[in-house]
């Protein structure tokens, strides 16, 4: 047991060390950053970084930016999704497999394939330069991922209470929402999380589709200490710092919900 | 099973109807939107794209803002919208836009090589009226041309930079080493810091035009600068025998271990790094780098006095002279083939032009392409030898990897590397390039 | 029952929205990159028809069927991890303590974004002051390898970041999954004296198989299609020793505008893709279970 408790406490040093390292980081100047030790603890702390971040970067107005699109994004696609797994775990019709082919083979496109038609199609739509064009393509981009974890865990979960409340003459939608819905929490909870670390890290789509100041998100705050002779790491790694702070604590709220749902899944199941 | 088929069809019928009707929307709206900032209204916007973010480029963006805001002040019916990219970024959102033909009215490109596809694309507008006209003789003699295509010039520099070969006074003068006048002498040297287990030259060759750059100076070294150009321009070969003992000597100095431990794998800002914490005694850049010499305050006062730079040395015997660099423009300004305020954006790049030139040594360390009257400023002691050997040079050799064509340039690059990393033999590394230039034709 | 189920307008209420978005985002594009693969384009003004050239030259082009092997290597790596992974979440998802402590912190590295992800690993890998050569000098190693300078290396160097990036989204998976196995049937096992290494081969596993199929599905996909971490670390190089099918693609398409030849590949590589994932469902599928 003790043994057990040592490689999962070497693990979790492997997994925290990133965080402090990274702000170790952005309390550097370039000098210090390269060529010295990345043990080595920044000589001066330059929390003048964080300051010049936060006021040369537009980062106050780009969070705002992230905070939405990345949850308007994020609810849509897991709406969507469940209402596309449900229909296809639980309702009979022909051409579901079909249907769930087309959203696996959904998959496989790599994005940097897809931006130049993207961009072409958003433009002729008059969405380009839109938070739109963002919201649509992170949920179409992430459907197939999100289904492909749900469809698991819906093939796992009992399907009784679902069949009772057919003969209680319950309606579907009332089956999904007040009954399916719920009990797939934790994994809504799990693919909640997933999603929202992929839209708020993304940036290819935000610095193609967007070019308003005020459309743009987070991520492009970091390109803004990247030039095209310098690059100012330690105002990097503040920027990633102050991103990082938001996602983690939606994430922890989150991962709390994963352990909450199953608790009263059991309760039901 | 036919079933499932005959669905799938008509899927794919349906997405390609969608697709469609997008289209179909799209003459009025694309249209409209050309009112908007066309001749609808009566300010006209000028859709301006750059590379100078506030975040790590303070000083650049100041001066594009001040001339911005003299411009618009001197012009009340125009208004100039400005979009900022980093650099990896701002290259592949220009390639995004071009595939619509949406390039913004204004914005930036480098010489030769990059430039091409857009202007057989004919993407970007001939600015030889401005050098006709407003311009004509302001620019230091051959950095426009860089940007000429058929005697046609789309774009006009906004930097000129030269290849100065930094190094670190105070480790030479620990180790006993002086600056070598010729490339036996620098072998030495080298050999000397080896024996001494100081990394003589620090090389981040992972994005490898900085290879390319050690290569290029050998190669006018030994063959004169019309060897390399000659390759390129195709009146001559890459398989000339200078061409080739260039690659040998580069070899004999990685054989040494002149460079840097682990080169192949390190990036240029990483391999800077080792240079500024004196890890490594010598660094060829180009002089964009001289802030960081000079007046960078991140750097400590006592490094950036141990620097100075040398002219690259000569090869005994070889046709290339000491005033003679690497180097050449860097981004210049394009004007929009199909820009609906044509006009306005090259008035804006001629008063940007100009202004530019007058600010940007000064306030950002840039040397601008144009003429610079150091005359009454006040610029640190290297800027002013810099200046004078740029004015001074016998030749300027455009970077190769900008001069090539994108898919050449490739090649070139990845010759670099190879030849760094031991993986090719110097008749290789010629024959794979001429091959590649060869099959352009 | 039946009839309640299958209400043809609740299942188009229900799929067709999503339906919608991806044959006009994912499959529209899809189709434009087939047809932009028998381009000749340099992504400007006019588009030559070269028929399937592209295709030719893809199939003999040595440089894709390098970059090809590395993706199918990475493919087969990750697909090898798995099985860490989910050790690690039957550990975390049994009843120790602090799981829940551990279960957080095991997955924060996946918060990171690529780019610092990227700063992070070439620090890790940097020849000389890099944390992994000095670890190794200060423990007797005279001359530790250049990790990404080195052609036989680097390859499985990048290996490694990518797995550390990935355990976090693969662990989050396969807790939930574990939390969702129903208390009661663990407990009947617990009772018939069964030990925990019982538990977790004999009941947890197979009841998680589904789950596990599709992380084989999405670890063998994400793969194929890699990308950020490769780009930045090294570019694909040196000498092309860590290029991937999709930086080639990006290389072709977007730094030396040959973008009919980037077309090409990018659809080559969504056809392998999906002849690799059909290959695998049929060597996963079970008999009670085909239906995904």
């Amino acid at each position: 047991m003790t043994l057990l408790y040592i490689a999962l406490i070497i693990v979790a040093i492997f997994q925290i060390y990133p965080l402090v390292w990274l702000f170790q980081f952005s309390l550097k100047s370039n000098a210090e950053v390269f060529g010295m030790s990345p043990f080595s603890l920044p000589q001066d702390p330059r929390w003048e970084n964080y300051v010049r971040v936060w006021t040369d970067g537009n980062i106050s107005l780009y969070f705002f930016n992230s905070v939405w699109i990345t949850v308007a994004s994020v609810l849509l696609t897991i709406l969507l999704a469940s209402f596309v797994t449900f229909a296809i775990t639980r309702m009979y019709w022909k051409g579901s497999k079909l249907v769930l082919g087309l959203f696996m083979v959904g998959l496989m496109v790599p994005i940097h394939s897809a931006l130049i038609p993207l961009f072409s199609f958003f433009l002729k739509l008059n969405l380009i330069d839109h938070p739109l064009s963002l919201v649509l393509s992170y949920t179409a981009f992430n459907l197939p991922l999100t289904i492909m974890i749900l469809l698991g865990f819906y093939y796992t979960l009992p399907r009784e209470i679902e069949e009772a409340a057919v003969v209680d003459g319950c309606s579907v939608h009332r089956i999904f929402f007040q009954i399916t819905l719920p009990m797939t929490t934790p994994v809504l909870a799990t693919t909640a999380i997933i999603n929202m670390i992929y839209n708020w890290n993304e940036f290819v789509f935000v610095n193609t589709f967007i070019s308003s100041d005020e459309f743009k998100t987070l991520t492009v705050g970091i390109q803004n200490f990247i030039g095209q002779y310098l690059t100012d790491w330690g105002a990097i790694g503040a920027t990633l710092m102050i991103s990082i702070i938001p996602i983690l604590i939606a994430f922890l709220v989150l991962s709390n919900r994963i352990v909450e749902g199953i608790a009263a899944g059991s309760i039901k199941g | 099973m036919k079933h499932v088929w005959k669905k799938l069809l008509l899927l794919i019928a349906f997405a390609i109807v969608l697709v469609l009707a997008a289209c179909g929307g799209d003459s009025d709206e694309a249209s409209s939107g050309e009112n908007e900032s066309g001749s609808g209204g009566d300010v006209k916007t000028i859709e301006f794209m750059h590379l100078w973010p506030e975040g790590s480029s303070k000083q650049h963006y100041e001066i594009v803002e001040g001339i911005i805001d003299e411009y618009e002040s001197n012009h009340s019916d125009v208004k100039v919208e400005v979009e900022i990219l980093s650099n990896e970024q701002y290259k592949e959102k220009l390639k995004v836009l071009s595939t619509s033909n949406e390039l913004p009215d204004v914005g930036m490109t480098w010489a030769a090589g990059f430039l091409e596809p857009y202007v057989s694309g004919n993407m970007f507008a001939s600015l030889d009226d401005l050098l006709e006209g407003p311009l004509k003789d302001k620019f230091v003699p051959g950095t426009a041309e860089a940007y000429a295509i058929d005697d046609t010039t789309y774009g006009l520099p906004l930097e000129l930079n030269i290849t100065p070969l930094f190094y670190n006074k105070a480790i030479f003068e620990e180790n006993g080493v002086e600056v070598p006048e010729t490339f036996e002498e620098f072998k030495q040297v080298v050999q000397t810091l080896v024996d001494n287990g100081v990394t003589p030259i620090a090389l981040g060759n992972k994005d490898r035009w900085t290879g390319s750059m050690w290569y290029m100076y050998l190669a006018d070294r030994i063959g004169g600068p019309q060897s390399l150009n000659n390759a390129i321009n195709r009146t001559g070969s890459f398989e000339d025998p200078a061409l080739v003992q260039a690659a040998e000597e580069l070899k004999s100095l990685v054989d040494m271990g002149a460079f840097l431990n682990g080169y192949n794998g390190l990036g240029n800002d990483e391999a800077k790094g080792y240079f500024i914490n004196e890890q490594a005694a010598m660094y060829l850049m180009g002089s964009w780098d001289l802030p960081e010499w000079t007046t960078n305050e991140d750097n400590p006062q006592e490094f950036r006095d141990s620097i100075g730079y040398m002219k690259f040395p000569v090869v005994e015997g070889g046709e290339g002279d000491k005033d003679s660099f690497v180097g050449g423009p860097g981004v210049g300004l394009f004007v929009a083939e199909n820009s609906d305020v044509k006009e306005e954006a090259k008035d804006f790049v001629s008063f940007f032009v100009e202004k530019w030139g007058e600010q940007s040594v000064e306030k950002a360390g840039v040397i601008p392409a144009t003429k610079v009257d150091t005359e009454g400023t006040d610029l640190p002691q290297m800027y002013v030898d810099v200046l004078n050997d740029l004015n001074q040079a016998s030749n300027i050799t455009l970077y190769a990897d900008v001069q090539m064509s994108a898919a050449v340039a490739e090649v070139h690059l990845d010759m670099i590397q190879a030849l760094f990393g031991d993986a090719v033999s110097p008749e290789e590394f010629v024959k794979e390039q001429e091959n590649a230039l060869a099959q352009e034709e | 029952m039946n009839k309640v189920m299958s209400n043809k307008a609740v299942i188009a209420l229900y799929v067709l929205p999503a339906l919608i978005l991806i044959v006009g985002l994912i499959y529209g594009p899809m189709l434009l990159t087939g047809y932009y693969g028998l381009m000749e384009w340099n992504g400007m003004a006019t588009m030559t028809f070269v028929g399937i050239e592209n295709y030719i030259d893809l199939i003999q082009d040595p440089k894709f069927w390098e970059s090809a092997k590395h993706s199918f290597l990475l493919a087969f790596f990750s697909t090898l991890s798995l099985a860490g992974y989910l050790i690690v979440s039957l550990v975390l998802a049994g009843k120790i303590k602090g799981s829940d402590l551990f279960r957080k912190i095991y997955l924060i590295p996946m918060l990171l974004s690529s780019v610092a992800i990227a700063q992070l690993w070439i620090k890790i890998y940097d020849p000389n002051n890099g944390m992994l050569n000095s670890l190794l000098m200060s423990m007797g190693v005279e001359t530790p390898p250049s990790w990404l300078a080195d052609t036989n290396l680097v390859l499985y160097a990048i290996f490694v970041a990518i797995l550390w990036q990935y355990a976090g989204f693969y662990i989050i998976i396969y807790y939930a999954a574990l939390k969702g196995i129903p208390e009661s049937l663990v407990e009947a096992a617990k009772i018939d004296g069964a030990n925990p290494i019982q538990i977790a081969y004999k009941i947890k596993v197979p009841l998680i198989s589904g789950v596990i199929k599709v992380t084989v599905v999405l670890a063998i996909v994400g793969s194929l299609k890699y990308f950020d971490l490769i780009y930045v670390m090294t570019g694909g190089g040196p000498n092309g020793a860590s290029e991937v099918i999709a930086s080639y693609m990006y290389k072709k398409a977007f730094d030396t505008f040959d973008f009919g030849y980037g077309s090409a590949i990018a659809f080559f590589l969504l056809i392998i893709t999906l002849i690799v994932t059909w290959l695998t469902r049929k060597l996963t599928a079970t008999e009670d279970e085909v239906q995904y």
